[in-house]
């Protein structure tokens, strides 16, 4: 393969139906290709999820094979940690490589689980979490702690499970931080923006974003106090006797307990709180009811804002609850899916394996704590309470790794997940690289991790290779799937390849598998044979095997659903009972104060900026997935400005002696960035922002290596024990021109 | 093939295509309802993926521009507006090209011909709305032909087809049957810089 990739030698033009990978919504899509060039990438009209849209990053993905700056061949550093010296390798040698240095790790400290897993989600994930049960390892860690996991904990307390918001149908919605015209989810972000003149949209965030530009009212909101304003919904909307009584005598659980609670927030406390005005609270509370059930708290994330954000969820979850905007028309609807059968694997159970490194009691779990927040009881102090096996916590992780309590982990493979961009920090995520051994790292693009990393392997994109079909869960739920739209233009594998090829010569060394049963090893045999040699579309075939005609539609529409209707009522019918310890809706929880915590949501004051700081917050961007898109040349200049800045409210910068244009430094606890400034009436005086994935370290995303300003370097790394979620709005800043 | 030779295939099949479709009676436009626009720059980017307008440089066929109607903390107001040649009824471009480069196609496409350009640049000094460009992959000036190479499959132009909630809606002008003249019935609408007798066939929903 030369530099620009392997010619084709197809002429002529196709269609080729597949689906977008470049954030989480999975977009079905159709390829124009042309003499075996993507020439464009163009929505599915049949994919109702996506309201037949694709957006500037689905666009874009039409280049993202081409770009100079992908991972073309393996690669095994040649000198230190993070200085760009790489040799290219052939796979053998990079799987040899691999192979003796995990075999060495576990001889060495006697444990699989010494070495970590890292990933994000995609559909190739799968199968990098089974290479995570091949080696045997219990620390496997992926994005929703750096995501939505105090939103999943929160909701999942009240109802049994994360709902999603009937936004299409909704007459009043009420969006705190969740900034949906920027951070995009379908349908929800196009509904918003459809529908808008036809609902009353309320918008609660420190900076006028581009969901402001939508909204009926815009509250620049204290940050942390958005509970403070529920609470005081909740306040009104029950001691005016809005609320619906039938609804919440049949379906939910300590109603009266939640009358008592809230009896002291009133507008009036919320204003002080929030600074949002009392008669405003009065009024949407109101209206919230009025609306109902056509009414929604919509239920985003932007991670977690503040140290009691499981409680705040709570909170969110439990107004809609009580004006009975739940799984009706217009209000929560419990996501639905379609089941897809799939193959049943035993993985192996050996001997030299240790429980997670964050998981059960950890007795340095306060240490992630905000200081303000240490003597609150219904913060757990030595663990985290509801910690996902699959998912770890991202913050508490790395600190375990860093004190090697209860042991040692010294090596880590990293699939899709870039954690020194993505994990607040960034100084203490090289710190933990630093102590490892041994880090693979697999991946379309030379992230910052696999900058640090000893044997980078290139994975084909999304659009050169099969992936298995995926459900999406939604108020309506859709299967998608992806064929090659193009042969790989380099020596490049998918991640189904890469585990089944590593799978495939564990079985060849016999000291890997001293500490497994016999059986063990005919069970991976099987493993390697459902994958080896066989091809994607007969395993898709077999996944869809329950529905006749299923496949068909899938191939020739791009997707497959059973209806595009929303299934209203499933959990109001006579029986039916919710994923709850009572099975009704849980105003009060009952399993809470079994482990030590809050019945009810607690509000918790946040805490003031000090003397001369500002409270730092983050936020997205339409061009931007995650860390991941930053370094895409056509989103760059639809973003306009080649560089994030620094929002600071005209009175701060004047206060800091600063013009818009100047550059600044912003320095935290734990780091410090040079900025540009951009002195805007669009933020509260007390609160700073700038845009996530810039000031990079990888010198191979040539864009935005080192132009701009890093989030990760300078937020503090503070999470909450209920879900372990990490807290990106518990940073306060210093200013200075620089 | 390059993405310049790409570039020049294409403008030199569009115009073909106009000449063959030299007969045809449709009036094309497109209705817009502004106040969806989310800024995403979804049809910006598929303009330039569908009509191979190189990225880095300052040239675009179609923009979103940003109007801030007061921004006096905590009072904001801000709305989108997303636009492209404007597809005048009577073009100044097209009046003022000396070599009849610029000309409309029988379906009201102004267009331009490549061969004929001599990269004067009049017309770009002549239109309003600051729609032109110079290409340096075909070494002409350069605009939004309405996606004309997506008449024949009749589907949507790029930005169209791309735009999350549609705020575009393209079809005829002269057929009472398409959604275009519905909305364009139900609804008072503008056009830009009226006064500028442009009569341009992109209308705005007030």
């Amino acid at each position: 393969a030369s530099e620009h990739g392997k010619q084709s030698k197809e002429s002529g033009s196709k269609t080729v139906p597949s689906a977008c990978a470049i954030c989480v919504n999975k977009c079905s899509l159709f390829a124009d290709v042309k003499d075996g060039v993507i020439h464009k990438l163009n929505p599915n009209h049949n994919f109702f999820k996506s309201r037949s849209m694709l957006c500037a990053r689905g666009n874009v993905g039409a280049k993202v094979p081409y770009s100079p700056d992908r991972l073309k061949k393996p690669l095994i550093r040649t000198g230190k940690r993070g200085e760009g010296k790489w040799k290219e390798v052939s796979w053998d040698e990079a799987y040899d490589y691999i192979i003796e240095n995990v075999i060495k790790l576990i001889n060495k400290y006697d444990n699989r689980s010494s070495i970590a897993f890292a990933s994000t989600e995609g559909l190739q994930e799968e199968f990098f979490r089974h290479l995570t049960s091949v080696v045997g390892s219990t620390n496997s860690v992926r994005h929703p702690t750096l995501c939505l996991a105090s939103n999943i904990q929160g909701y999942s307390s009240v109802y049994g499970t994360l709902p999603d918001a009937d936004i299409a149908n909704a007459k009043f919605v009420v969006m705190a931080g969740s900034n949906r015209a920027e951070a995009f989810i379908t349908p929800d972000t196009i509904d918003l923006a459809k529908k808008h003149k036809e609902q009353t949209f309320v918008y609660l965030d420190p900076r006028a974003t581009k969901s402001a530009a939508l909204a009926d009212k815009w509250f620049p909101i204290k940050p942390g106090t958005d509970m403070a304003v529920v609470l005081a919904m909740i306040n009104v909307i029950i001691s005016e006797e809005l609320y619906d009584k039938e609804f919440v005598n049949k379906y939910t659980h300590g109603f009266d307990q939640l009358k008592e609670h809230v009896k002291e927030n009133t507008p009036e406390w919320a204003e002080k709180e929030s600074e949002i005005p009392a008669d405003e609270i009065r009024w949407m509370a109101r209206k919230f009811a009025e609306n109902a059930p056509a009414s929604v708290w919509y239920p985003g994330r932007r991670s977690s804002f503040t140290a009691n954000d499981v409680y705040y969820r709570r909170a969110c979850a439990i107004l809609n609850a009580i004006v009975g905007a739940w799984d009706r028309k217009g209000g929560l609807i419990p996501k639905s899916g379609i089941s897809l059968k799939s193959h049943e694997f035993i993985f192996p159970l050996y001997d030299r394996v240790k429980n997670r490194i964050d998981g059960g009691k950890v007795n340095f779990a306060a240490d992630i704590l905000p200081e303000y927040i240490k003597s609150n009881k219904g913060m757990p102090k030595d663990e985290v309470a509801y910690l996902s096996e699959a998912d770890g916590s991202w913050v508490l992780f790395r600190d375990a790794i860093l004190k090697q309590k209860p042991y040692p982990v010294k090596g880590m493979f990293v699939y899709k997940q870039n954690p020194v961009e993505s994990v607040p920090n960034r100084s203490k995520t090289l710190e933990m690289l630093k102590s490892m051994e041994f880090i693979c790292t697999i991946d379309i693009q030379m992230s910052d991790t696999a900058w640090y990393s000893d044997v980078v392997l290139p994975e084909s994109t999304y659009l050169e290779r099969w992936d298995p079909a995926h459900s999406l869960g939604g108020v309506a739920p859709v299967v998608i799937f992806r064929k090659p739209v193009i042969d790989p233009l380099f020596d490049t594998k998918s991640m189904k390849d890469i585990t089944v090829d590593l799978t495939e010569r564990f079985l060849k060394k016999e000291e890997f598998w001293v500490d497994a049963w016999e059986e063990d090893k005919a069970y991976m045999r099987d493993y390697v044979k459902t994958f080896k040699g066989v091809p994607m579309s007969h395993i898709i075939e077999h996944q869809l095997s329950d529905y006749p005609g299923a496949y068909k539609m899938l191939m020739e529409k791009g997707c497959f659903y059973k209806t595009d209707k929303i299934p209203y009522g499933k959990t109001l019918k006579e029986g039916a009972r919710l994923k709850t310890k009572t099975g009704k809706i849980e105003l009060a929880s009952v399993r809470y104060p079994e482990a030590g915590l809050h019945a009810l949501p607690v509000y918790q004051k946040p805490s003031e900026a000090p003397q001369g700081k500002y409270r730092f917050v983050v936020g997205r961007h339409a061009q931007f997935t995650q860390a991941n898109t930053q370094n895409v040349p056509y989103l760059l200049e639809a973003y306009g400005h080649y560089t994030n800045m620094l929002w600071i409210h005209p009175k701060s910068a004047l206060k800091q002696g600063l013009n818009d244009g100047d550059y600044a430094i912003v320095k935290s606890s734990v780091g410090e960035q040079k900025v540009k400034v951009h002195v805007t009436e669009y933020t509260r005086p007390d609160t700073v922002f700038y845009l996530h994935g810039f000031g990079r370290l990888s010198k191979w995303l040539t864009n935005v290596y080192k132009v701009g300003a890093s989030d990760a370097e300078i937020l503090e790394d503070y999470a909450e024990t209920i879900s372990g979620n990490a807290l990106l709005h518990e940073t306060f800043v210093e200013i200075k021109k620089a | 093939m390059s993405e310049n030779s790409r570039a020049l295939k294409l403008a030199e099949a569009n115009q073909k295509l106009a000449h063959k479709r030299r007969n045809a009676k449709e009036k094309w436009g497109i209705v817009l309802d502004t106040s969806k626009c989310i800024d995403c720059k979804a049809c910006t980017v598929a303009c330039k993926m569908e009509n191979y307008v190189p990225v880095g440089f300052y040239n675009y066929r179609i923009w979103v521009a940003e109007d801030t109607h007061y921004a006096n903390y905590p009072t904001i107001s801000r709305s989108f507006q997303p636009s492209q040649c404007q597809q005048c009824e009577n073009p100044p471009c097209v009046h003022v090209c000396p070599t009849h480069a610029s000309y409309k196609t029988a379906d009201g496409v102004v267009m331009v011909d490549a061969d004929k350009c001599i990269l004067c640049k009049y017309c770009m000094t002549a239109c309003p709305y600051d729609a032109r460009y110079e290409s340096h992959t075909t070494e002409a000036i350069d605009k939004c032909t309405f996606c004309y190479q997506r008449r024949e499959e009749g589907r949507d132009p790029a930005c169209v087809e791309t735009c999350p909630p549609k705020v575009r809606v393209f079809g005829d002008l002269n057929d009472p049957n398409s959604e275009v003249y519905k909305l364009l019935a139900e609804n008072e609408y503008t056009v830009l810089k009226p006064g500028k007798g442009t009569k341009p066939k992109l209308k705005y929903i007030k």
